[in-house]
This record gives C-alpha cells, structure tokens and sequence, in this order.
C-alpha cells in the first residue's frame, strides 16, 4: 500500500508540474504563435538555478561536483530565483530569437538554442557540473516538518497543485485579457495586428518571457522533488512532448491541455514502466519516442482540434458579457441600457 | 454601476456621429517623391500626392504598377527609399508601421487579412482595444477600467455589425467566412480603430455585386465622417463613385492626377492601360 | 600553435568536403521547396548504417558508398511522395512543413536508435597509414574524401548546367509557377530532385562515417545543423554557394575544436546556423505570401 501510495503521489506532482509547463508553452505557441521549440531549457535553467542555490557552496567536500553559486538560500527562495532564471533567460533569447522573420526559421533558431544549451551544459563541468549532472538537493523545508517520508510526500502534493492552480488563474487571466486577444491577433495575422498599432515586437516579447518564467517556476519544483538535475532530464525532444500533449489534449483549451498533459507524458509515458522488459534495456524508451514523433506528425496532419476542441466565444444580440472569453455570465444587453436611458 | 456607466457620455458620442467636415478641410497625408525598391528595382519612383480629411483618393493603374507597394510604403511595410511622408503634420516615413497606425493610419490589405481563428465580434473587439487596451501594464493594473471600457467596446462592435448587416455572422470564424465577408470585417476592423486615415487595398475583390454598392455608400458616409480614404481598386465604376481624385500608376510613376472624369479622357492613362 | 592550426585548417578542407556533399543535396531540395526539411540528417545517417551493415558483411567500402547513396534516394523519394507531399496536398504552411519533418526526424532517429540498440559501432574501413605533408598528417583516405567533395560539386554542377532535366530543375526552383506556365513538368522535376538529393544526401551519410570511423543513431542529427547552415549561408540552389559555405563552416569547426574544447566545435557550427538563420532576411512572417504554401 504505502509504495503505491507513493508512486500515486509521484505520478500527481509530475502531473502537475507537467500541467505547468503545457500552460507555459500553450500561452507561448497556443496563444502567442511562438514555436518554442527551446521551451525544455527555460525549465532546465529553472531547475539549474534551484539547485546551485539550495545546495550550498561548492566546499570540494562533495569532490565529485562542481557548479556555480552555490548558496544555500532558505524555502521559498530558490523557486522564485528559478522564476526569474526562466525570465532572464527568455528575455536574453528572446531578444534575439524573436524578430520578425519566417516562421519555420524562427522555430529552427530556437531549436537549436535548445542543442547549443544543452551542449554547453553537458561539456562545461564548471557551470552545473557536466553530463554528470548535479545531485543531493535537499527537499524544501525537509528538515524542519515533522513528517513521514510518505507525509512529505502528500506535503509536496498539495503544495505543487497549490502552486498550479494558481498559475492557471494567471494564464487564464492572461489569455482571456485584451491583452491575451492581440497574442491570438498576432499568431493570425501578424501585419493586420501592426496596423492596430499593436508593437508586436514586445508582444511577443512579454508572452515569451512569462512563459518562460512559468518554466523556470516548474524546473525549480521539479529538482527540489527529485534532487537531482542533468543534462539526461532535458534532451530537445523532452520540448515535444509537451507540444504532443497540447495537440492531444485541445490547444487553447485549458481542460485539454491539462487532459493532454495526463495522457501524453503521465499515462503514456509512465505505464509502459509496468511493462515487463522488451528487447534490450533501452528499447521501450525508444518506441516511446518513435510515438511521440508519430502522434506529433498524426496531429499536424488533421490538424485535430484536440480530444477538448477550443470553446468559441459566443457574444448574442444585446449580451456582451462574455466578449473577453472568460466565461462569466456578467453580460447586460443593449436593450436594457437604452430603456434606462430613456428613463 | 457598470451599465450607468455606459449609458453616460461615451455611448452618445458613439451613437450619433461627429459632425461633417467641410470640404477644404486640412491636408491628412502627404505622399512627396516616394521612392519604394526591391534589390535595387523600383516598384514606386518617385510618386507624390496629398489627401485631406474627408476626401478619398482613388488610387489606381495596370497590374503590377507599384500601387500595392506605394500603400506599403505609407503603412510602413515596405521601407521608403527616399522621400517624405507626413500624416497630420508627423513626418512619418521612416516610424515604425506601428506606431504610425497609432497616428491614426489603419490599413487593409490586397491578401485578406481578417484574424482567422477568431470570431468577427472579436476581430472587431481586438480592433476596439487597439494597442492602449492590449497593453501588458493596463490589463494588469488597471483591470477594472479596462473591464469597462470592454464593454464599451463591445457596445460598438455591436453596432458596426448591424451597421454592415453582419450580426448573424458575429460567432463565426474569420476562417469560415467568405471572401467578401472577410473584406468586410477587415473594414469594419478598421473602422472600430477610428482612424484618420484609411488605407485600402482593392476592399472589392470577391465582395457580392449587391454589397459592393452597399460598402461604396459605407466608405462615403465614413468618408463624409472626416476620415481621409486613399483606395487602390480596380473596379473602376467604384473609383467613380467614390473618389474625389484619382491617382494614376503605371511602372512605378506617376502619370496623372486629377478628377475621374478627366483620367478618363487622358490620352496617357489609356496607352498605360492598354499597354 | 601554427602547426595546429594548420592541420586543423587541413581537417576542416576534409571536414567541409562532407558537409559539402550534404548540403549541395539539402539545397538543391531546399532550392525546389523552400522548406527547411529537418529529416535530412535521419535519412543521413539511415543510409550510413546501411552501408555499415554491407561493409560489415564483407562488401567493400566503394560499394558502400553507392549504395549508400542509392539508399538515400530511395528514403528521401519514399518520404517526400508518402509523407511530405500529403501534407501539402492539405494546404501545409511553410513552418508546418518544418514541424511536420521535425516529427519525421524523431520517428528515424529514435527507429535507429531503437534498431541499432542504441550502440556507437565502430566503422574503420578505408584507414590507411598517415603521410605527412610537412606539419600536416593525414590519411590518403581523407585526401581521397577531400576530392570526392570536388568531383561531386563538378559532377553537380555540369548536370545543372548542361542536361535538359538540370536546366528545367534550376528554373522550377527559381520559378515554381513560371516553370509550370512554360511547359515544365515540375511533378517529374519534384522526383528527380528527391532522387538526387537523397543520392548526395546518403553519400554524405557514408561518408562522414568513414571519415570520423564510428557511426551511432543521432550521427546526422548533429551534422545537420552544418549542413542546412552550409546550405542557406549559399543561398538556396546554388551549390557552388554551398561549397564555399562547407569550407568555412569545416574550417571554423574545425579550428574551434584545435584550440578550444572539442565540445564547442558543435557548438560553433550550430551558433553559425543561428547567426544565418537571424541574417538571412528572408520572407518576412505575415507579410504578403510569406506563409506561403510549398510547391512538392
Ligand atoms: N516583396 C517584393 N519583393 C520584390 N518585388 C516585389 C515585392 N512586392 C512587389 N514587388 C514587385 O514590385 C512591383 C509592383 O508590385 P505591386 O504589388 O506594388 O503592384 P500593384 O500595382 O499592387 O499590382 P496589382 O494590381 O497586381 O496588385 C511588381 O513588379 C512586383 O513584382
Ligand atoms: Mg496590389
């Protein structure tokens, strides 16, 4: 009972750290028409970050790694450091990545952000130790609650659905706001949008860099649960699984992202765990991927709208209420307004 | 509180329209020796030409002639080679298209360019908010205001819809209208940004015979509202009935200026036509 | 210091041969379809194992490399009719195109990865004992890989230049519905560009392998950021472009990786492709015809 107790609540903080960064790359590509195809370093950095500053300075008692920083900062810090990693980091790429330019060489630059990234982490032992990877990163406050290993376990539950039932309201917010209508202006007509007076320029900038911290945000929640990030967590095929779980889901729809999210990378990619071992050791991750790639081109190829489509935002004659997308039923009509004018 | 509100001042203003302007009204645009090129071609040389508010400008001349390019360079798509454009006293050529839309330049263009994946109501709603309401910092701290103004908006999308017989079609997609619709939602777009001066790229093409007559007697009363219209169309019988002047385009220049009527009867104009 | 860099300048010449190779046959299909196709390096490094397996069951490194080739142009046509084509049969955008072979890439990739065990193989066929040419040692099967790029460039460029079907594949690509209007048939222009394309495509696949002796699954993934970077850097359909884009971008890596760590030669090459992808203006997103549609 108990190991089932706590592979459930693994697979539910995975689950919702996934959730966060489909909200991230849905705002960025669902919204903002961004192909981010370097979404996975933005959590790497995340990740990075959270750990250089939780793990304490490098003593050389720890012979084995090296990395930078190094400080060991108390609870909640190092996630909003994360945070702001992620930011930093989308403002630096972004600045470069994201002037106006074709669209399939805009996404091949930022793919290749993702190999160079990932090149450097994994060959400068000095930045976050190398292909090695750094490890023993204490968990949150996991010294100071007096809990059963199992009870940290629905601690860290609560806390990460917590964190992203919170980032759903902000993104949800977002993207039903003016604001969130000129992102979906943009990704449709980029020069009619210009001519609204739109800069899209720092449109694009904005939702990349929110994005980007929502990303920070869920690498720093991630390696403070599992206390260890290398450069094997973050591959730049890790990017399209998220996308895959959007296609699948419902893109611009938030239950289908969250939906997607539980099939693709939760069910899919966790229950062939079960499995018994096929071939040789690395053979299911490997049909894994080949799927992935699969589901990925199936999608692109019926442009699905997704298991949970995009709801329409439906005004009708003399009921505005519900012009931003939000759902709320605040609406009035024309016709009241003018017969209290006229009374 | 919220409908109070709406039913004070800026809803009069929007229901009954500004008073006409005179004809000798200010000069909106100014267009002196715009020269546009491609790697080294020029598609506009040298063009110039005025609008005031409340004229409209037929702008017009064979395929290929450099007028799509001349709109380009006054919206800021294309860059101007050499030249000076001014929009209401700014010299506007070398700004960014963005900020001179936000002088009050809107444009449609000669592709259909309506928002695909979303509704006409909020094509024209995002049109509505321009750049002031889609700002980052507005939607975050001044929420409340822009809730309302929201509403406001929403107000006169409505009535833009009614006004061009379009509210059955308010749900639909951008992409699953026709191609006249979708002309008329670019307007109707334009329109909802209040501008100063409206640039249009051939508004006709694909627009059912019966609507064409309907849009030409809109783009006169908008016209007729102060807004200075400068219309590239091929369909001349539009030109006619809606232009105060007309510009004439052939290989990139300038090759006369004047009413319709004597376009017509210039010997120059015709040879650029029948080549 | 200036005999390192002068046999790293000498590695980067072999280097470039093979990235020459690649990416004549990527710009001559980029050339036609406008499409930065991201499988290239999947059917790269298909056709290197193929000429691996034959290799390893006796046959001899020249056959390899025909063969090679020939199992380029098979994958490359199969893939462009039954996969590619469908798509823009549907109306695909020039950036879906680009995702959807990002997807196909994926799918060879990790299938070779998953065929090949996910094993690096050793490929020393060919090795020679070194001469040395002053500061320079190096194997007369380098020099040998060195002139195939040459002859495969001159071989390229007379079949452009003189044969009608050359001449009608350099208009289609330089008009795709001028070429159309004038009688071409670009469906038979489309095959054989594939067909081409894929020759040169798995011929660099064999013959990278023989010149770094190992192959593995992600072997063209990482070679492919080089080769498109070759490509655009000479501007789409020219491959005498490509060549002496292949020399700078083979000397440049190859430098790096004398003087700094060999990681970072990767890395340059793939900050070169960057650094051209921002440069090369292109069609603008959104504006008139940019997202245009791909003629396959
Ligand atoms: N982006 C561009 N790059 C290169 N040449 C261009 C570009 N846009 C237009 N041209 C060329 O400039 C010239 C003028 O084109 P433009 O589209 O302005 O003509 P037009 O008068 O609008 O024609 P039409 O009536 O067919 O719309 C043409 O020769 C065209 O080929
Ligand atoms: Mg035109």
């Amino acid at each position: 009972m108990g190991a089932w107790e706590f592979y459930i609540t693994t697979l539910v903080v995975y689950f919702a750290i996934d959730v966060l960064s489909a909200f991230s790359l849905n705002l960025q590509f669902g919204f903002g028409g961004i192909i981010n195809l370097s979404f996975i370093v933005f959590q790497a950095i995340g990740a990075y970050v959270a750990a250089a500053v939780t793990l304490g300075p490098d003593t050389g008692q720890n012979a084995f790694q090296t990395y930078i920083w190094g400080a060991s900062l108390p609870f909640p810090l190092p996630l909003v450091l994360a945070t702001v990693a992620g930011a930093a980091l989308s403002l630096v790429v972004g600045l470069f990545g994201l002037r106006r330019m074709r669209k399939d060489y805009q996404a091949a630059v930022l793919l290749i952000v993702s190999l160079i990234a990932w090149e450097v982490a994994k060959s400068d032992v000095h930045l976050f130790n190398g292909s090695n990877g750094v490890t023993g990163i204490g968990r949150p406050l996991g010294t100071t609650l007096p809990l059963s290993s199992l009870g940290y376990q629905w601690v860290y539950v609560v806390w990460t659905l917590a964190i992203c039932i919170a980032v759903y309201a902000l993104v949800r917010w977002l993207s039903s706001s003016p604001w969130g209508r000129a992102l979906r202006a943009m990704r449709d007509q980029e020069d009619a949008t210009i001519s609204l007076g739109i800069n899209v320029t720092a449109l694009r900038l904005q939702v990349f860099v929110i994005g980007g911290a929502i990303a920070g945000l869920s690498g720093g929640l991630l390696v403070e649960y599992i206390g260890a990030w290398s450069p094997g967590a973050w591959g730049y095929a890790e990017t399209f699984v998220v996308f895959t779980a959007m296609f699948v889901g419902g893109i611009r729809n938030y239950k289908g992202v969250i939906l997607g999210t539980l099939l693709v990378p939760i069910i899919f990619l966790e229950l062939p765990r079960f499995l018994p071992p096929i071939g040789y050791p690395g053979l299911i991750d490997s049909v894994e991927w080949i799927v992935i790639g699969l589901m990925w081109m199936g999608s692109l190829y019926w442009r699905p709208q997704g298991l949970l489509p995009e709801k329409r935002n439906m005004v009708f004659p003399g009921e505005f209420g519900s012009v931003t997308g939000g759902g709320s039923k605040a609406g009035f009509s024309l016709a009241s307004l003018l017969r209290k004018g006229q009374g | 509180m919220v409908a109070e509100l709406i039913e004070s001042e800026d809803l009069k203003n929007i229901v009954t329209s500004p008073e006409t302007n005179p004809a000798a009204s200010k000069i909106m645009l100014t267009a002196r020796d715009v020269v546009v090129s491609y790697g080294g071609v020029a598609a506009v040389d040298g063009v110039s030409f005025e609008v005031r508010a409340g004229e409209a400008l037929g702008l017009i001349g064979p395929n290929g002639a450099g007028k799509s390019s001349m709109l380009a360079a006054l919206g800021g798509q294309a860059k101007v080679g050499k030249g000076s454009i001014v929009l209401d006293g700014h010299e506007i050529s070398h700004l960014a298209a963005y900020k001179r839309a936000r002088l009050g330049l809107v444009r449609t263009f000669q592709t259909t360019s309506e928002f695909s994946d979303m509704t006409t109501f909020e094509n024209l709603v995002t049109a509505g908010n321009g750049y002031l309401g889609a700002r980052l910092s507005s939607v975050v701290f001044h929420h409340r205001l822009n809730s309302k103004a929201d509403k406001q908006i929403a107000v006169r999308a409505w009535e833009m819809l009614e006004r061009f017989d379009m509210t059955e079609k308010a749900n639909t997609y951008g992409r699953e209208l026709s191609g006249g619709q979708r002309r008329l939602v670019e307007i109707m777009r334009c329109l909802m940004a209040s501008p100063k001066v409206l640039l249009l790229d051939e508004p006709m093409v694909g627009v059912a015979p019966h609507l064409v007559e309907k849009l030409v007697g809109d783009l006169k009363s908008i016209r007729d509202e102060g807004i200075a219209i400068v219309i590239v169309e091929h369909a001349l019988e539009v030109v006619r009935a809606l232009s105060d002047k007309v510009v004439v385009m052939s290989f990139g220049k300038k090759i006369a200026d004047a009413t319709y009527d004597e376009i017509v009867h210039d010997q120059a104009v015709q040879d650029a036509y029948l080549g | 210091m200036f005999t390192t860099l002068i046999s790293a300048i000498a590695f980067g010449v072999v280097l470039a041969s093979v990235i020459a190779i690649a990416s004549m046959g990527f710009t001559i299909q980029f050339g036609l379809t406008n499409m930065l196709n991201l499988s290239y390096g999947g059917v790269m490094t298909a056709s290197a194992f193929v000429a691996y397996l034959l290799v390893s069951h006796g046959v001899s490194a020249w056959y390899g490399l025909i063969v090679g080739g020939l199992a380029g142009s098979l994958m490359t046509l199969v893939l462009g009719r039954f996969v590619l084509r469908p798509y823009a049969r549907r109306g695909a955008k020039l950036f879906e195109m680009m995702m959807v072979t990002l997807g196909l890439a994926l799918v060879l990739d990790y299938g070779l990865q998953a065929l090949s065990h996910d094993n690096i193989y050793q490929f020393t066929v060919l090795q020679s004992s070194p001469i040395h040419l002053g500061p320079i040692v190096i194997t007369p099967t380098q020099v040998i890989l060195a002139g195939l790029g040459l002859v495969v460039f001159v071989g390229l460029e007379l079949l452009l230049r003189l044969t009608r079907i050359g001449k009608a594949l350099r208009a289609t690509a330089a008009e795709p519905t001028l070429a159309r209007s004038c009688g071409i048939r670009t469906g038979r222009v489309v095959i054989v560009t594939w067909l081409l394309s894929g020759f040169l495509c798995g011929l660099a696949g064999v013959v990278y392998i023989i010149n770094s002796q190992s192959v593995g699954y992600s072997t063209g993934e990482l070679f492919l950021p080089l080769v498109i970077a070759a490509a655009l850097l000479g501007g789409a359909g020219s491959p005498k472009g490509a060549v002496v884009s292949a020399l700078l971008m083979g000397i440049v890596t190859q430098v790096v990786a004398a003087f700094g760590q060999p990681a970072y030669s990767t890395v340059a090459g793939f900050a070169v492709l960057v650094i051209v992808l921002l440069a090369r203006p292109g069609v603008v997103a959104g504006s008139q015809g940019a997202e245009a549609q791909v003629t396959l």
